[in-house]
């Protein structure tokens, strides 16, 4: 174990080393480019002693041939950013159809046109639908704990599912952090060696991904399952996890919510910021907390019900936008609240697209208005950044 | 919480020097957080980097616009940008400049000619490791062994005669400023 500072492309490769894929198909894109450059040292310098490094033409053929690699029973890693997870996106549900446990992680970017090289979760959400677990990092240190976390739920026998592992780019990418980097003794105790189940070898012929009839339905519902599943399976992964490294992680990340009538939810980096201002708000008398998002696929429907049992209003924080309908976490919390015993008013706030800065004094305007919509018991749903609402 | 922000222009090392506080007050046992702030950057375009230092873990994030601490690598930056923004009466602006410049801000300003001492010993214009030579003399937030040893960890992909050269114009500065 050793404590250094670096930055999130760098957690990220750290917790890819620690796990040692056999196989990592790679191409840059900003702003992963630093992960993917970390790995291709560490692989020159003899780290990486049992991995296959291969520089792709393009993210479509990475993923491609990390499909290939896992088919045949490797452990694979990968990173893309963006435009190249959009380019990825016909072949990911490839990778989740065929129950393939590739890991790979995603420094979020928003989407051109216009370019933007800065963070919103556009690039990922718009593959929220396709059968990959979801994971989002609040900072650093997560970024590794849930790569390592992602392999153990991926290659789950009752999950096998791939695990996209996201990260807010520049704010954590290119942000140094104290990182704990965990020993590969304790790695190997957390996470024993990847023994895959199904795997296509000459000796035993299969067909995988085949064109099917009915069975199509029965495939799908499946995935469905094993992705429900990896609930309760994440559930037993963040005990040991605990037990081994002595940090605790939950599906949700409660932040004084016990009393707290005002909630916020976020995601990713922006929550850090966001219990800045609450810790300052909770001094002014404030009853505000905050729920943060850390597992999108699957959807932890009941926990977040549970721990908004006593909200009295929420402000749902999207940094992404569905054009014509607005954030898109918004109806994904009101969905679940309407199956609640306790159905508290939401408010949508649409903020920080293209990596506009989120700051305590943001989150505390959000704040305020959330307690006026309380109060006039009308819910709003607005663009923070804009003037205008 | 201890907030520097370094203005450069693209290709002097403002990321470096930012890694480098970081490095060093980290060796120290504080929490930080270091970063560069840039788009599609290139060579000679203004940009920023920032370090926050605390005993406690750091919340905040972003852009710093209440320093403690600005560090001016390139003194022509000051007819483009308002580098002195945020800085109070208490606050610290370090600049390197062959004069005493003239700005209009409430804070201490020192400056030190980090570049004519960077071609006496490194024997090229790179005065972004030197000028945190000032930084450990002007402030106690990093000690000038930790910042000696956090350019010897930050550089050590250099060849030891560059390391050398850029320790001993820290050192320089250090006695200079």
């Amino acid at each position: 174990m050793k404590h250094i500072l670096i930055t999130g492309n760098e957690a990220a490769a750290w917790g890819a080393r620690l796990v040692e894929p056999q196989f990592i198909p790679t191409f840059p894109i900003t702003p992963q480019t630093e992960c993917i450059e970390t790995l291709a040292r560490w692989k020159v310098e003899g780290d990486l002693p049992g991995t296959d490094f291969e520089r792709m033409e393009s993210e479509h053929s990475v993923m491609s041939a990390a499909i290939g690699a896992a088919a045949v029973g490797a452990r694979v890693f990968t990173a893309t950013s963006s435009q190249g997870l959009m380019l990825m996106h016909e072949v990911l549900y490839i990778a989740s159809g065929m129950r393939l446990p590739i890991v790979m992680a995603n420094i979020s970017r928003g989407l051109s046109a216009p370019v933007t090289l800065w963070s919103d979760h556009n690039d990922f959400l718009d593959q929220r639908d396709s059968g990959w677990i979801m994971f989002h990092a609040e900072n650093n240190q997560e970024v590794l704990d849930m790569i390592l976390q992602g392999y153990r739920v991926a290659e789950d026998p009752k999950v096998l599912l791939p695990v996209m592992v996201n990260m807010d780019g520049y704010v954590l990418s290119f942000t140094d952090e104290p990182v704990i980097i965990p020993s590969y003794e304790d790695v190997k105790q957390f996470m024993p060696a990847y023994d895959p189940q199904h795997t296509i070898t000459p000796d035993r012929p299969v067909t995988v991904g085949p064109p099917v009839m009915d069975e199509y339905t029965d495939y799908k519902a499946q995935a469905h399952l094993a992705s429900r599943n990896a609930l309760t399976v994440l559930k037993d992964i963040q005990d040991d996890f605990e037990k081994i490294f002595g940090r605790r992680y939950h599906t949700v990340d409660e932040f004084m919510l016990d009393d707290a009538e005002l909630v916020l939810i976020t995601q990713g980096s922006m929550s850090t910021t966001a219990k800045a201002a609450i810790l300052e708000m909770r001094e002014e008398g404030v009853k505000v907390g905050l729920l943060r998002l850390r597992v999108i696929r699957p959807w932890p429907g009941e926990i977040i019900c549970k721990a908004l049992q006593n909200a009295k209003a929420i402000a749902v924080i999207d940094r992404n936008i569905a054009p014509g309908k607005g954030g898109i976490m918004l109806p994904e919390i009101v969905e679940t609240l309407y199956h609640s015993n306790n159905r508290p008013l939401v408010s949508g706030f649409i903020v920080g697209l293209g990596g506009k800065p989120q700051t305590e004094a943001r989150i505390k305007e959000i704040t305020r208005k959330l307690a006026d919509d309380l109060a006039s018991g009308r819910p709003r749903i607005e663009w923070n950044d804009l003037e205008v609402s | 919480m201890y907030k520097i922000r370094i203005h450069g222009r693209g290709g002097q090392g403002a990321k470096k020097a930012a890694k480098i506080i970081g490095q060093a007050a980290f060796d120290m046992g504080k929490q930080v957080q270091d970063f560069a702030l840039y788009g599609a950057e290139r060579r000679g375009a203004p940009v920023m980097s920032f370090v926050r230092i605390d005993d406690n873990p750091i919340l905040e994030r972003g852009y710093i616009d209440d320093p403690d601490v600005v560090i001016v690598l390139d003194k022509a930056l000051l007819e483009i940008v308002n580098v002195s923004a945020g800085l109070d009466e208490n606050g610290l602006l370090i600049i390197n400049s062959e004069h005493e410049p003239v700005l209009d801000t409430p804070a201490v300003v020192k400056h030190i000619d980090a570049t004519t001492i960077a071609l006496e010993i490194i024997g090229k214009p790179i005065f972004n490791t030197i000028m945190l030579g000032a930084l450990a003399k002007f402030t106690n937030i990093i000690s000038k062994d930790a910042l000696d040893r956090a350019v010897e960890e930050e550089l050590s992909k250099y060849p030891d005669k560059i390391i050398k050269a850029n320790k001993d114009a820290v050192k320089k500065c250090y006695e200079v400023a």
